[in-house]
């Protein structure tokens, strides 16, 4: 068996190998790229290889990246060839030799050809090939990795002479489907021998035999290899983008000019007798004083402006009346323009609310004049509620107070749980709930800071943000539902290397790399969307600009500034060449005059019209003559710093993911929204430039303010747009997936985000998601076909309780907020769903077992898992109340010499798409369904009687409301 | 609107709102193949060489005179004047079944810029459940988008279970949870939801839980118990197919406004309803499936005085051609295809529209996919082009489209 260390040192070895001989050590891995010709053939002569690697074994899964243009995810040609090459220490003697691939490879050993495996068959898109059972699947005995599915295994025999021997197996990677490519995805690669008279399998190694070929040791083997492959892929990102850093240096520079001859914004004295920790609470406390201010004047009158009247004028008026196109030249949405009044005059006259314009619309019973002029009138009440408002002189406060004063600073514990799932999503461990709760050092908060800002899983709490954002949509069959490519892999790179904010736009804007490989240019992809690219501009302008053109996409923005020529201009620019505007893209006039009163829409541009790339946001930056590329032109303007909007924007949204709400709001529509904190808002988007739009000192302003730390007010039922005090706040679906599984600790054993498994299907219908390791790497199930062979049903278990807290499996559109109102499917499947079956049930592998054996004391236990679980120590009551509940048979409950599980020695069943219409694949894919609706085995290690007890104990946590709730 | 005119029903009077208190939706994923089904024509023959064109099976008379079905059909024959095989449903959208079938979900094309609701959730936005003891939206199948409640919001989305057996996901306690440990465990979660003050956002989600265990309560779970069902009941149903839609029949009792039920049992003939190539020698086991689980349904229905109040909806994501391919079975078909209604106070008339002598074109009386959708609304007593809000956006609840008026003028 392997050694732990020995393990380790391949993290060592695997570096990029400049040379071509391999030191003797190690296995040498190219990848040929050239010289295939796009043909499932072997080559005529040796093929030259476009990278290299080292690995320790003659084993190998996965490939580091293809990487291009600015170090973003690009495509290998399909075939490509990888060649392990290197020398093997074998004792002399027979062995037979086993070799998996998942297409045509060939083995020599000292240059003679040992074994090989076949092209796979063409018309992989048959789904009645194959079986399921893999009756054809080879049993070598116990402790044997059986193959896991579409790769072929062929045996060789060898006699070794004098070692050592030269070993180079050649593996096809990807192939053709017909005409078309397949993915460039290795299978499980992999040489393994066994000695003449002996039963265990070896992986073939430079030393001779390596680690024997069991699933635990391969899945070690996995995790390391990986690793390094993961690391290597960010040395080739870096080299990649060291060939801009010039240009970039030279940006940052201009950068710096232009705020040094732009006015700062002063940082505001601080205000008497409030909190501060840096410049953010200096800002928050003077607005607050100004608001406080403006409250007293308006607690004259018995109407509550903000709570009822600026609701009901949200609803029913604002729609029509605001911003530059305000039906009737009325604004409804600033007090001042509201005073002003429109065409028809004032539309309040303060203290005679029944003379006032807006009273006699409402209650006009002239089916021209009524306001508003669509949907149910006003009630009785409503209006009654105006005209009292308007008699006591329209007050129209721009906030209200909500709290009249701070909250005190969130405790240690509280602070600590908020901070680990804000900045890495997960809760932290016991171990570091209990450093930092004795540390009793004062600057232990921005320690821990800047740990969590440096802390590799940063990357993937920021994930769902920007899928929401930028609608990231694939879909692992046959996308057709607007969907994008899956470009979460570049984004969660981009993230990881902490690209700059305006370096990600632009690459995002460039488009460059994979559209289904996972580079940038899978956003630009937008399955049957009869107009693509205009889908794409309304979701750039609304996350980078706060220029919602979600209307403009068939017509002009009935009250907002936006047209539709802007959005097909802004979507050429995306495209890179001129945009037709289909008929689909349009509102039929005869539609749009059906009624009586004029409509409420415009369309200007008729369908059928060509509309060339052009900036078409003048007031925001007066950009210059655009060059030969718009994408770059666009890229370039949207990040200037020059345009201001950008930098807010970014900001805005920064602020808003952990503070709750923008400074401005709705954060997509700038037009319609007001900030809070102009001054603020303004700041931090200077502090951005500054810092060279990185995120990471804007949010560690944020996480190290007082504001940031205020303990929770649990009465707030939404965010307070002073910031008193944080509201309870619902963590996202991810976070809760993430925490729940982190927490107990249960390996999920998920399947692989994939309906093909054996890669046999061309490139464009079947992407392949892998094992998802956070909730974020989920996506939709994609059975819209219905077919049991085609579920997914551990996945299935982990995507219902995403989807009932809020999390969409399919994204057809972005989304700056999401529903997170409660509803009883959330505590169901909290409740009673199969994750959570899983989670609490004590199996022999769930961590959780261990944790009940090994405690000393019933309440020893529940301190144990309140702290893994909510993250804080249990009241006396509670542990007087779940103590209590593990006290009976506590002493007895260990079953020291249960029999241990035996482990598993089958053919696990393999559906993929080359097989799923098959009988047997149904039959298979459900009993895995009810292997899953099961759960684990319980384990036989406790009596029966106090597991169960303690299950209910851990059930109880999984369902506190702490557990959906930011502390 | 020249556009339409050939795709489109005709444009009639002003249509009576229909009395349907309850929509039972079939989704036969896959396609199903009007010409073998519903809509028979002249025999074809797949293994001559060149293959025919034409039905596969023999064609039945019906109790409607002069309508005419496949002999697999044979029981719903019988019940035809309680049934309208809507004909020359036509769309589109062939290519691809996830894309098609989101068509026939939502009645619209998917936009890139809204998400829109299926028609189970549109219809439970509009109506909600008939008793606020039970959800108003169920679905019997596999989870997906385009059965989702889109932009109107979890509010108006689906509660599923995958078949008969394993009860709604979420309801369903495990197997080793029963009354006295579930009451353990509500007893031990209790003094952690009491740590937040009543009317605070964590205090509405302990009134989720205390609503979410309900309805994991013997009350509404007793309607997933198909055993208290008298055995020739359950035997008349059928098989698997045949059990959901007696479970159905059960929701819509207890006042489930809108039931989805998918008859997802590619293990048939081992492509479902897709019956591509060999998929379509075994046809004929899911079409009797069908025949078996639908008459039943309409019997039961009726026997219960339910029939009038529910309208039963077959519908499919595209039909079939006529042709055969090169493995004897059939391709996609959109041009005309055939959509099912039964039940729900309609004027029925066995069969609507005509198509030609290989139904591949609508000759009389075209339905398009929102005037479908419109006939299911205005059964069900929703006005089709009542407006929804996206946001800020007014949505039509059907784009444009205009119930078949022959079914809803009731003399």
């Amino acid at each position: 068996m392997f050694s732990r260390i020995r393990f380790l040192a391949f993290v060592v070895l695997l570096v990029p190998c400049p040379g071509e001989a391999s030191d003797g050590d190690v296995v040498l891995a190219e990848i040929c790229e050239e010289g295939l010709a796009g043909r499932d053939a072997w080559a005529e002569t040796p093929l030259a290889a476009a990278g290299s690697f080292s690995l320790p074994c003659f084993a190998c899964d996965l490939l580091p990246q293809k990487y291009v243009g600015d170090g973003v995810r690009g495509d290998r040609p399909s075939p490509t060839l990888l060649r392990l090459s290197g020398v093997s220490a074998l004792p002399a003697g027979k062995y037979r030799v086993l070799l998996r691939s998942r297409s045509a490879a060939r083995l020599w050993i000292n240059e003679r050809l040992v074994v090989e495996t076949p092209f796979p068959p063409k018309n992989g898109g048959d789904g009645s090939q194959h079986d399921t059972e893999r009756k054809d699947a080879l049993d070598l005995g116990i402790g044997y990795r059986f193959a896991p599915g579409g790769e072929y295994e062929r045996i060789g025999e060898c006699e070794i002479q004098s070692p050592p021997v030269k070993v180079r197996l050649e593996a096809f990677v990807g192939g053709r489907e017909g005409k078309n490519p397949r993915r460039v995805e290795l299978g499980e690669t992999v040489v393994a021998v066994q000695a003449a008279g002996e039963t265990a399998w070896h992986v073939l190694s430079p030393q001779g035999k390596g680690m024997a070929y069991t699933d635990a040791d391969w899945a070690k083997y996995q995790s390391i290899t990986h690793a390094a492959i993961r690391g290597l892929d960010a040395v080739a990102r870096a080299a990649l983008r060291a060939g801009s850093e010039a240009s970039w240096r030279g940006r940052r520079e201009n950068a710096l000019n232009w705020l040094a001859t732009t006015d700062d914004v002063p940082v505001p004295p601080l205000e008497r007798g409030f909190p501060a920790n840096n410049p953010v609470d200096h800002f928050i406390a003077k607005r607050f004083n100004e608001v406080l201010r403006e409250q007293r004047l308006a607690d004259g009158g018995t109407v509550d402006f903000i709570k009822e009247v600026e609701p009901l004028l949200e609803a029913r008026c604002v729609e029509c009346h605001r911003g530059p196109k305000a039906k009737g030249g009325l604004r409804l949405d600033a007090a001042a323009l509201a005073r002003e009044g429109g065409d028809s005059g004032p539309a309040l006259i303060p203290g005679k609310g029944a003379e006032s314009e807006m009273i006699r619309r409402i209650t006009s019973h002239d089916g021209d004049e009524v306001m508003p002029p669509k949907g149910e009138r006003l009630s009785a009440e409503e209006t009654a509620l105006l005209s009292r408002w308007i008699d006591e002189g329209a007050v129209w406060p721009e906030m209200s107070v909500v709290r009249r004063g701070f909250t005190a600073v969130a405790d240690d514990a509280a602070f600590l749980r908020r901070v680990f799932l804000d900045v890495i999503g997960l809760p932290p461990t016991v171990e570091e709930q209990q450093s930092f709760l004795a540390d009793a050092d004062g600057g232990k908060r921005e320690r821990v800071i800047d740990r969590l800002l440096a802390d590799p899983r940063w990357a993937d709490a920021w994930m769902p943000f920007w899928q929401d954002l930028l609608a990231e949509n694939p879909n692992i069959l046959n996308p057709t539902l607007n969907n994008s490519g899956p470009f979460r892999w570049w984004l969660h790179e981009a993230i990881s290397d902490d690209l700059p904010l305006d370096r990600m736009v632009t690459q995002l804007i460039e488009q460059e790399g994979s559209v289904i490989a996972g580079g940038p240019a899978g956003f630009g992809m937008a399955s049957q969307n009869d107009a693509p690219y205009a889908a794409k501009g309304s979701i750039v302008s609304a996350a980078f600009l706060g220029v919602e053109m979600k209307c403009a996409r068939c017509h002009d923005s009935p009250a907002g500034s936006a047209r539709q020529e802007q959005l097909f201009q802004l979507g050429a620019m995306l495209a890179g060449h001129p945009l037709d505007v289909p008929t689909t893209s349009s509102v039929d006039p005869e539609k749009l005059h059906a009624g009586g009163r004029k409509a409420l829409i415009e369309v200007t541009l008729k369908p059928g019209i060509r509309v060339v790339p052009a900036w078409p946001f003048a007031e925001l930056l007066e950009a210059p003559a655009g060059s030969a590329n718009s994408r770059l032109d666009l890229a370039a303007w949207l990040t200037a710093p020059r345009n201001e909007r950008f930098g807010r924007v970014m900001v805005n949204r920064i602020w808003a993911r952990f503070m709750g709400r923008g400074l401005v709001e709705p954060m997509d529509d700038w037009e319609k929204g007001r900030a809070t904190h102009p001054e603020l808002l303004q700041w931090l988007a200077r502090e951005l430039v500054r810092g060279g739009y990185q995120m990471k000192p804007i949010v560690r302003l944020i996480l190290t303010s007082a504001a940031y730390q205020r303990s929770v007010d649990a009465s707030l039922r939404a965010p307070d747009p002073l910031y008193a005090a944080p509201e309870p706040r619902r963590l996202p679906a991810e976070t809760v997936v993430d925490a729940l599984t982190y927490g107990t600790g249960k390996d999920l054993r998920l399947e692989p985000l994939c309906l093909d498994l054996n890669g046999r299907r061309e490139v464009d219908n079947a992407v392949d998601l892998g094992v998802p390791r956070r909730a974020w790497m989920l996506a939709s199930l994609s059975n819209e076909r219905d077919r049991p062979s085609l579920t997914l049903p551990r996945l299935q278990a982990v995507s219902d309780v995403l989807e009932a807290l809020g999390w969409r499996g399919a994204r057809q559109d972005p989304a700056s907020i999401r529903d997170v109102a409660p509803n009883a499917l959330q505590p169901a499947i909290l409740a009673h769903g199969t994750f959570s079956t899983w989670l609490t049930r004590l199996s022999d592998d769930h961590p959780l077992t261990r944790l009940a054996i090994e405690a000393e004391s019933p309440e020893g236990l529940v301190t144990a898992l309140f702290a893994r679980l909510i993250c804080r120590a249990p009241n006396a009551e509670e542990l007087a109340r779940y103590g209590g509940y593990l006290r009976p048979d506590f002493e007895s409950r260990h079953v020291p010499d249960a029999a241990p599980p035996v482990p598993r020695h089958e053919v696990r069943c393999f559906v993929t798409w080359t097989n799923h219409l098959l009988p047997e694949a149904s039959t298979a894919k459900e009993q895995i369904a009810a292997e899953a609706r099961r759960g684990d085995p319980p384990t036989s290690r406790l009596t029966t009687a106090w597991r169960l007890r303690c299950e209910d104990v851990i059930w109880a946590l999984i369902n506190a409301p702490e557990m959906l709730y930011r502390p | 609107m020249a556009a339409r005119s050939a795709h489109a029903a005709p444009v009639s009077a002003i249509v009576p709102k229909g009395k349907a208190e309850h929509c039972i939706f079939l989704w036969l994923g896959g396609g199903m193949a009007q010409v073998d089904t519903f809509d028979p024509k002249a025999p074809g023959d797949a293994s001559a060489k060149p293959s025919r064109p034409g039905s596969y099976y023999k064609a039945i008379e019906t109790s409607v005179p002069g309508v005419r079905v496949t002999e697999h059909l044979s029981q719903t024959a019988r019940l035809m004047e309680h049934v309208t095989a809507v004909r020359t449903v036509n769309h589109r959208v062939v290519d691809e079944h996830a894309f098609a079938t989101n068509l026939v979900h939502t009645g619209r094309m998917i936009s890139g810029s809204t998400v829109y609701p299926s028609i189970g959730s549109i219809v439970a936005h509009q109506r909600s459940a008939a008793n606020d003891r039970v959800p108003p939206y169920m679905l019997i199948g596999y989870p997906n988008v385009s059965r989702g409640p889109g932009f109107l919001g979890a509010q108006s989305g689906f509660i599923y279970l995958t078949d008969t057996s394993t009860g709604p996901a979420g309801f369903t306690r495990p197997a080793d949870v029963d009354d006295r440990r579930a009451a353990e465990r509500l007893a031990l979660v209790e003094p952690l939801q009491q740590r937040f003050p009543a009317g605070s956002v964590p205090a509405d989600y302990r009134e989720a839980q205390a609503e979410a265990l309900r309805l994991a309560g013997p009350e509404f779970m007793g309607h997933f118990d198909l055993k208290s069902e008298p055995g020739s009941v359950r035997q008349r149903y059928g098989g698997e197919f045949g059990q959901r839609c007696l479970l159905a029949r059960r929701l819509v009792q207890a006042g489930v406004r809108f039931v989805e039920v998918s008859h997802n049992l590619n293990f048939v003939n081992g492509t479902g309803w897709d019956t591509h190539n060999a998929g379509q020698r075994q046809q004929h086991l899911l079409i009797r499936e069908l025949d078996t689980a639908f008459s039943a349904l309409i019997e039961d229905l009726r026997g219960q005085r339910l029939l009038e109040k529910t309208l039963i909806v077959i519908a499919t994501e595209f039909g079939r051609p006529a042709a055969f391919d090169s493995g004897g079975g059939r391709g996609h078909q959109g041009s005309a295809f055939t959509l099912v209604l039964a039940g729900g106070g309609l004027r029925h008339c066995g069969a609507y529209g005509v198509t030609d002598a290989l139904s591949k074109t609508c000759e009389e009386n075209p339905v398009s996919i929102p005037d479908f959708h419109a006939t299911i609304h205005t059964a069900l007593g929703i006005d089709p082009h009542a407006e929804l809000l996206d946001g800020a956006r007014p949505v039509p609840i059907t784009d444009g489209g205009r119930p078949i008026g022959a079914l809803l003028d009731a003399g």
